[in-house]
C-alpha cells in the first residue's frame, strides 16, 4: 500500500524548480500503476521521493504503514535493502559481478547464508528466463538480459513494492515485450505492488492504472480493462514468441 | 556484531571482485609503484643505515673501543697525565661480566722523520701522536691485527718496531697522502722524536689499513718501548673497553663505576666521533625525508587509483547504495582494495630486497670513504616503513572512497 499526500519537491538554486507541487494518491497493494506524462512533469522525480532515493520538500508517504520520511539515513538505507526494490532506466548492474552474483546482492547484504541466497536467486534467475545465464559477467548479455537480471535483483529480497523507472527505455521491441510481460506476471502472480514510470502510451496497457502527472501535478488517473491487459501481455511488443523466456508463454 | 561481520563479509566479497574482475593492467600498474616506493624507502634507508653501522663499528673496532678510561682530576682539581695503578684496574675491568677485553695505551706526541735515501736531502717528517699497545691485550680490544697490508703486528717483546696506518706511511692506496710519511714501506727506518726528548730509531714492521681515516692515522709501538721511553711503569694515557654489547655502554660504565674505577674519566665511544656521529645524524635525516617521499609517492599512486575508480564507478556506488548497500560496506571494500595493492607491493618489495638487493650489494658493496657499504635493513626501520606504507594506503582508499560514498544518490547515479 503506497500513500501520498501533498507532495512537493522544490530543486533549490537561482531559478528555484519546482518539480513536484502538491502530488496526493493511494496505491493499494498488488496494483501495477503506470505513472505517464510528458518530460519534465516530474514522473521520475516523484518515484525517486517514493524509493526513499531523494528528500521531498514537504507532503508525507506511507510505504506499507511506514511514515519513510521520518526514518533516518541509516534507516532509510535498511528500508530499501528490506521493503523495497527498484528497477533503473539503464542497466544499472555492477560490472565486477556476474549476472547470478548481482541477483544475490541484496540478500547478502541481508546476512543471508550463501546455500539460501544462491538458491532464492537462482529461482528468480529462472523465473525471468535466464538459468542458463547465471554465470555470464554482464558486459556478455544484452540489453534485455540485463534489464531481467535487474528486475530479479529488485525482487531478491521479497519487496512488496517494486519501483520501476523507465525500464524499457533501451530496449528492442522484443526485450521490452518481456520485460513488460514479467512485471505484468508478478503482479499478478506474487502480488507484487508496481509502479513504473513510462512515456510509451502502449506501455500503459500492461497497468491496472495509469497515473498522468503534468507540470508537477497529479492530471487524471485512467483504470486499464483486464480486456486491454490481456491483449497487451499475449500481443504487445511482440515479435517472436520463441524468444521468450519459458516462464512467460505458460499461459 | 554480526551486523559488522556480515558487513566485513559483503566487503570483502566486492573487494574480491574489484581484483579479479577489475581492470590488470591498473592493478599491475599500481603494485609494481607500491613496490618500486617501498623498495626505495628500504634501499637508501639500508645503504645510509649500512654507512652508519660501518663508521659506528669501525670506531669500536678499530679505534677506541666500546667505552674509553682517560685520567681523571687529582686531588687538587687538576687533569692526571696518567691512569695510574692500570693492572690493578684491568684485573677490575676484566672481572665485570660481559667485558671482552680491555688494553691499555700510551699516548705521546712526536715528530717522525724518513729519510728515504739518507742523504738527510729529502726528509719527510710529520708530527703525529704515538701510542703503545700491549698485543695480547689489543688483539681482544682491537681488529687491527686483521687488517695487515704488509708486514706484521708488533709482538709483545717488540722493542725498535714500529706499525703504522696506511695514512701515516703513506702509499697502499692512502687519500691523505699530503700529511704523509709519503711511501714508507716495511723494513724501512724511521726516526721519532717524542716530546719528552728521546729520539728512537724504529723499523716499519708492519702496515695497516681499516679504510676508516681516524683508525688509520696512528702509530704503534709496543708497551714496553713505550714505558722505556717514557721512564714510568703501571701507568696509562687510556684503556680501551670492548663490550659483549649485550647492554648499552651505560650500563657497563655503570658497572666500571660499581667496580671501582672511580676517579678517572670514562667515556662512551660515541664521545669521539663528534663529526662522524653528526653525519649520522644527517643521515638520519635523509632517511626521514627519503621514508616521507616514499610514502607520499605510494599513498598519491594508490589515492589516484582509487580515485579515478570511484569516480568512474561513481554510478555503481549510487546504485549499490540505492539498493541498501550502507556506506561503510563500500568505504571498506575500497580500504581493503588500497590495502591489497600495498600488501602485494609490499610483499613484493621484500622478496626483491631480500633476494636481489642484499646479494648484489653483498657481491658489489658500495666504496664509501670510511670502507666498503652493503645493504643494512634495521628491522625497526623495516617494521616503521611496513606499517607506514599501511596506513597511508588505508587513507589514501578511504579518502576517495568516503566522498564519493557520500554523494547523493541520484546525482551520483545521474551526475
Amino acid at each position: 500500500m503506497i500513500k501520498v499526500k501533498d507532495l512537493k519537491k522544490t530543486y533549490a538554486g537561482k531559478v528555484p524548480v519546482h518539480a513536484l507541487k502538491g502530488v496526493s494518491f493511494d496505491i493499494p497493494s498488488g496494483q501495477f500503476v503506470a505513472l505517464m506524462g510528458p518530460s519534465g512533469s516530474g514522473k521520475s522525480t516523484l518515484l525517486h521521493q517514493l524509493a526513499l532515493l531523494d528528500t521531498p520538500t514537504s507532503g508525507g508517504i506511507l510505504l506499507d504503514g511506514v511514515d519513510i520520511l521520518s526514518l533516518s539515513q541509516h534507516a532509510a538505507t535498511a528500508f530499501r535493502l528490506r521493503h523495497l526494490g527498484y528497477v533503473f532506466q539503464e542497466y544499472a548492474l555492477i560490472p565486477e559481478l556476474n549476472a547470478i552474483e548481482n541477483a544475490f546482492l541484496p540478500l547478502m547484504l541481508l546476512g543471508m547464508h550463501r546455500k539460501e541466497y544462491m538458491r532464492i536467486a537462482g529461482d528468480l534467475m529462472d523465473k525471468v528466463g535466464l538459468s542458463d545465464r547465471l554465470h555470464h559477467l554482464i558486459s556478455e548479455l544484452s540489453g534485455g538480459e540485463q534489464q531481467r537480471v535487474a528486475i530479479a535483483r529488485a525482487l531478491v529480497n521479497k519487496s512488496k513494492i517494486l519501483f520501476a523507472d523507465e525500464p524499457c527505455a533501451n530496449l528492442d521491441t522484443e526485450n521490452k515485450g518481456i520485460v513488460l510481460r514479467l512485471l505484468r506476471k508478478l503482479c499478478n502472480e506474487l502480488g507484487q505492488t508496481i509502479l513504473m514510470v513510462t512515456h510509451e502510451p502502449e506501455q500503459r496497457e500492461f497497468a491496472d492504472r495509469v497515473l498522468w502527472l503534468r507540470d508537477g501535478r497529479l492530471e487524471k488517473e485512467e483504470y486499464i480493462s483486464k480486456d486491454t491487459q490481456e491483449e497487451a501481455l499475449h500481443n504487445g511488443y511482440r515479435t517472436d514468441i520463441s524468444s521468450d523466456p519459458d516462464y512467460l508463454k505458460d499461459d | 556484531m554480526l551486523n559488522i561481520w556480515n558487513d566485513f563479509q559483503s566487503a570483502l566479497f566486492l573487494f574480491f571482485k574489484y581484483v579479479t574482475r577489475g581492470n590488470k593492467v591498473t592493478l599491475v600498474l599500481t603494485v609494481l609503484m607500491a613496490t618500486l616506493a617501498f623498495i626505495q624507502i628500504n634501499l637508501v634507508h639500508g645503504i645510509l643505515s649500512g654507512a652508519v653501522n660501518l663508521i659506528y663499528s669501525q670506531t669500536k673496532n678499530n679505534y677506541v673501543g666500546n667505552i674509553v678510561i682517560q685520567p681523571g682530576k687529582d686531588r687538587w682539581g687538576n687533569n692526571e697525565e696518567y691512569i695510574k695503578q692500570v693492572e690493578l684496574l684491568k684485573r677490575k675491568i676484566n672481572a665485570i661480566p660481559g667485558i671482552i677485553g680491555c688494553s691499555a695505551r700510551y699516548s705521546l706526541g712526536a715528530i717522525i722523520e724518513y729519510d728515504p735515501d739518507k742523504t738527510g736531502k729529502d726528509i719527510r717528517s710529520i708530527s703525529w701522536p704515538v701510542k703503545s699497545v700491549n698485543p695480547d691485550d689489543e688483539m681482544r680490544t682491537s681488529e687491527l691485527h686483521n687488517y695487515m697490508l704488509a708486514g706484521e703486528y708488533l709482538d709483545e717483546s717488540d722493542r725498535d718496531q714500529i706499525v703504522m696506518g696506511r695514512e701515516v706511511s703513506g702509499g697502499y692506496g692512502a687519500s691523505l697522502e699530503v700529511q704523509s710519511l709519503k711511501g714508507v714501506d716495511i723494513g724501512d727506518e724511521v726516526t721519532v722524536f717524542y716530546h719528552n726528548g728521546v729520539v728512537r730509531k724504529y723499523t716499519v714492521k708492519g702496515i695497516y689499513a681499516t679504510v676508516f681515516p681516524l683508525a688509520d692515522m696512528t702509530v704503534f709501538v709496543t708497551q714496553k718501548e713505550m714505558e722505556s721511553v717514557l721512564g714510568i711503569h703501571d701507568r696509562a694515557s687510556e684503556i680501551i673497553i670492548r663490550t659483549d654489547e649485550a647492554y648499552p655502554e651505560a650500563y657497563y660504565i655503570q658497572e666500571l663505576r660499581r667496580a671501582g674505577v672511580e676517579l678517572q674519566d670514562i667515556r662512551p665511544w660515541q664521545d669521539f666521533i663528534g663529526l662522524v656521529l653528526g653525519i649520522a645524524q644527517s643521515f638520519d635525516i635523509i632517511k626521514r625525508i627519503i621514508l616521507l617521499i616514499g610514502l607520499i609517492v605510494a599513498g598519491v599512486t594508490i589515492f589516484i587509483v582509487i580515485f579515478i575508480a570511484t569516480i568512474s564507478r561513481r554510478k555503481q556506488i549510487g546504485i549499490m547504495k540505492a539498493i541498501g548497500m550502507k556506506e561503510s560496506i563500500i568505504v571498506t571494500s575500497y580500504i581493503l582494495l588500497a590495502l591489497f595493492y600495498a600488501t602485494i607491493g609490499i610483499s613484493l618489495g621484500m622478496a626483491i630486497i631480500e633476494f636481489i638487493l642484499k646479494p648484489y650489494f653483498i657481491a658489489h658493496p658500495l666504496v664509501f670513504p670510511m670502507g666498503r657499504v652493503s645493504l643494512l635493513i634495521v628491522r625497526s626501520e623495516f617494521l616503521t616503513s611496513i606499517a607506514s606504507m599501511l596506513a597511508v594506503s588505508i587513507l589514501a582508499g578511504f579518502i576517495p572512497s568516503w566522498q564519493v560514498s557520500r554523494e547523493n544518490i541520484i546525482k551520483a547515479i545521474w551526475g
